[in-house]
């Protein structure tokens, strides 16, 4: 199997699993990513789980700006993952350091120290564009080009027996 | 018995950092509390001075997502002060209103995290499925669901119609009725009341001494309210009651706050019947004279103060800012004296910290220094189990719940 | 404003040396310029015998030679009173008010930090807010301090390692 289709089916079976991480923020951010859990938004059709260790974790989806504090761990973190891992920023600070660019106590957006895979405007993102931009995540994971987002369908975990009698 | 100390901080299980609880337990009881903070300092003082004030408008908007207009509005009262300036009355009752549908949406969150830290995970999902119809009215009005940027230096952006204001009506209607439900759960559910009374007790004496506000503060009598006491925006041509209990314990926080949601319907309906027209913004200059004030305002957590010193040009030269969070903190450690280790996680979030708070991890060091760690989730679920042993179980609440909503 | 008044009144008879240094900028709000020598008196004196039994912070600032320490100080009745007392940046000492004020030591710590006070009496404790890797004498609020005194601490961006 090629590298993608390797990582397709990956996709299709394990359902990506996340690791939520603030690096400062003003909690605006971390509480749209919890509501995108709620009912009215759902995350978790998608097969998205949120975990709470790097270790199982899948992508990871930071919030707020780096604050000198939570740098060093917001690198451990990353290299706790297991590869393959994709890394989100989830709103305007975690994309650039937004209102808090040039604060003495802020480093900058998330890249200015781990690589990003997918980055979420918004002062908050709201669910709606977070689900958006996991959904064009895992869309580049199926080959589509960048910013198509997933097929959905082929992502919905199927029980696991189907799975098995499928691939024989 | 052998003394435990553990750490509870953001740290990852790997590494020794500096911790932000650290918790000294006797057997089960914890003995002792330290603490250690700072992990969302960013310099916004320091940054306040570098911006003009309507820029920094936004950004101290920016302290706490969710009680941003709490913050922004604390802030230019205080500047506005400074530079003689009369707002229009109706940009003054906008003002009101976006502050008390704030205090809904934050006691309705408060009240789904508290549920969700015990293990009445219902309770977060229909909390905040109903908070949702409130960030819907928010969008609609403010065009944003969270950091609405309603003020600016002289009154407000927007103004609202009347049909707007008739939507908002809906809307606390709906809400006051899913409220009157949670407070016969919150009041009459045995398990409920067996998890949540007798934890994180603060007396009345020790309440007050340690500076605690809000609905902390109010659950131990302490009978403060800046709406009532220092009135600002429209609450001096309004009535409403302030809420004051003396359970002093986690409970009684969870009943002044679901009681506030009440408060907060009526406020609201008679704020948009007393709401007078006219306009929702004066000029004002962009250099504020030479001057100083000091704001306060009831945020949803408790009280927000500002104070800001202007210098006759367009950039403050100081800004001072205390959020509620920051005064109720020194209380935890007293609280948490002789509970329970289980009762960590709700005892934190009964104060109403800042979400990223509460986004923890644990790392236990047992006796002999071998190591071992635990998440913050794994806290919440062996607190969950611990009192499952003892009788308190939510399994047959969540179901229960789950079917009256069908 | 009749409370406002009583309350100036009250101070200057207790303490003469106040005389023409309280201000009533509105109702509910006075301001009071104390020297450090009798910061403490005219201090214990509101809180235990006027009612000013809640601490809402404590601002310090940079006002050139010298600190600049605001103590704002709330009654039960909404009326802040707001002690302002003075230090020289060559000997910035104080006394702690956290044996009055226990939830206070929060913001002494942070006078400390982020000024550059030095505060007497203040209970052992963990440093607020800065990092405990920040450079010793940087005091990000005072005037002549800015962020680029920071570079090179950690310029260069971290090498990531994956795995």
């Amino acid at each position: 199997m090629s590298l993608l289709s390797k990582i397709v089916t990956w996709a299709r079976i394990k359902s990506p699993w996340i690791i939520h991480f603030n690096t400062g923020a003003c909690n605006a951010c971390d509480i749209e990513i919890v509501a995108s859990l709620t009912p009215r938004f759902d995350i978790e059709r998608f097969g998205i789980l949120l975990k709470g260790t790097p270790r199982h974790a899948d992508v990871l989806v930071c919030s707020g700006p780096v604050t000198r504090q939570i740098k060093d761990r917001l690198i451990r973190v990353y290299e706790q993952m297991p590869e393959p891992k994709f890394v989100v920023a989830v709103g305007t600070c975690s994309c650039s350091g937004g209102v808090f660019q040039g604060c003495y106590n802020v480093k900058g957006g998330i890249d200015t120290v781990i690589p990003v895979s997918a980055y979420i405007p918004g002062c908050p993102a709201s669910p709606a564009a977070i689900i958006d931009g996991v959904a064009k995540l895992l869309g580049s994971l199926q080959g589509k080009k960048p910013g198509e987002k997933a097929d959905i369908e082929a992502i919905v975990p199927k029980p696991l027996e189907a799975e098995m009698a499928n691939n024989g | 018995m052998a003394k435990v100390t553990i750490p509870i901080g953001p740290q990852h299980p790997a590494l020794k950092e500096p911790e932000c609880f650290i918790v000294t337990l006797d057997g089960e009881r914890i003995s002792h509390m330290d603490m250690r903070l700072g992990y969302n300092h960013r310099g916004v003082e320091k940054a306040c001075e570098a911006r003009t004030y309507v820029q920094d408008i936004y950004l101290i908007e920016r302290v706490c997502g969710i009680c941003s207009h709490s913050h922004s509005t604390c802030f230019v009262q205080a500047v506005e002060e400074i530079a003689g300036l009369q707002i229009p009355p109706r940009a003054t009752y906008i003002r009101t209103l976006v502050a008390e549908l704030e205090r809904i949406h934050s006691h309705l969150l408060w009240l789904g995290v508290a549920g969700h830290e015990i293990g009445f995970d219902t309770l977060l999902m229909y909390t905040w499925r109903d908070r949702e119809a409130v960030m819907d009215i928010f969008a609609a009005l403010t065009g944003n669901r969270v950091n609405y940027g309603m003020n600016t230096l002289g009154g407000v952006r927007r103004d609202f119609t009347k049909e707007q204001l008739a939507e908002v009506l809906k809307v606390v209607d709906i809400c006051e009725e899913r409220t009157k439900y949670y407070i016969e759960v919150c009041t009459q559910e045995p398990t409920l009341i067996n998890r949540l009374t007798g934890v994180g007790t603060l007396s009345h004496e020790d309440a007050m001494r340690l500076g605690t506000v809000g609905p902390t503060g109010r659950a131990s009598a302490v009978d403060k309210d800046v709406r009532r006491d220092d009135p600002y925006l429209a609450y001096k041509d309004l009535s409403f009651k302030v809420i004051i209990d003396n359970h002093n314990d986690v409970f009684g926080r969870a009943v002044v706050r679901v009681l506030e949601l009440m408060e907060s319907y009526k406020l609201i309906r008679e704020i948009i019947a007393k709401m007078p027209d006219g306009p929702v913004t004066v000029k004002a200059p962009r250099k504020i004279q030479a001057g100083e004030a000091f704001s306060r305002y009831e945020a949803p957590r408790g009280e927000d103060t500002h104070y800001v010193k202007a210098n006759g040009t367009d950039k403050p030269e100081r800004v001072r800012v205390r959020a509620p969070t920051m005064a109720n903190l020194q209380s935890v450690a007293k609280m948490l004296e002789n509970n329970n280790l289980a009762d960590v996680p709700i005892a934190i979030a009964a104060i109403d910290p800042c979400f990223s708070c509460t986004d923890r991890m644990i790392g236990i060091r047992r006796g002999r220094g071998t190591g071992n760690s635990m998440r913050w989730d794994d806290l919440r679920n062996y607190g969950v189990k611990w009192y499952r042993k003892q009788g308190i179980d939510f399994t047959d609440l969540n179901r229960k719940l789950a079917k009256k909503q069908e | 404003m009749a409370n406002e008044e009583a309350i100036k009144k009250e101070l200057t008879d207790k303490f003469p040396f106040l005389a023409d240094k309280i201000v009533i900028k509105r109702e509910r709000r006075l301001f009071a310029d104390v020297g450090q020598d009798h910061f403490r008196e005219v201090f214990e004196h509101a809180a235990k015998k006027m009612d000013f039994v809640h601490l809402c912070i404590i601002t310090g600032l940079d006002d050139g030679d010298n600190l600049l320490f605001i103590y704002h100080m709330a009654r039960m009745d909404g009326t802040v009173l707001n002690v302002k007392t003075t230090a020289p940046k060559s000997n910035p000492v104080i006394k702690t008010i956290t044996d009055i004020f226990p939830g206070g030591v929060i913001y002494e710590r942070e006078l400390v930090d982020l000024l550059g006070a030095k505060v007497e009496g203040l209970p052992p404790g963990k440093r607020y807010p800065l990092p405990d890797d920040w450079p010793a004498n940087q005091y990000p609020l005072r005037k002549d301090w800015n962020p680029d005194m920071l570079e090179g601490k950690d310029g260069r961006k971290e090498e990531v390692k994956n795995g």
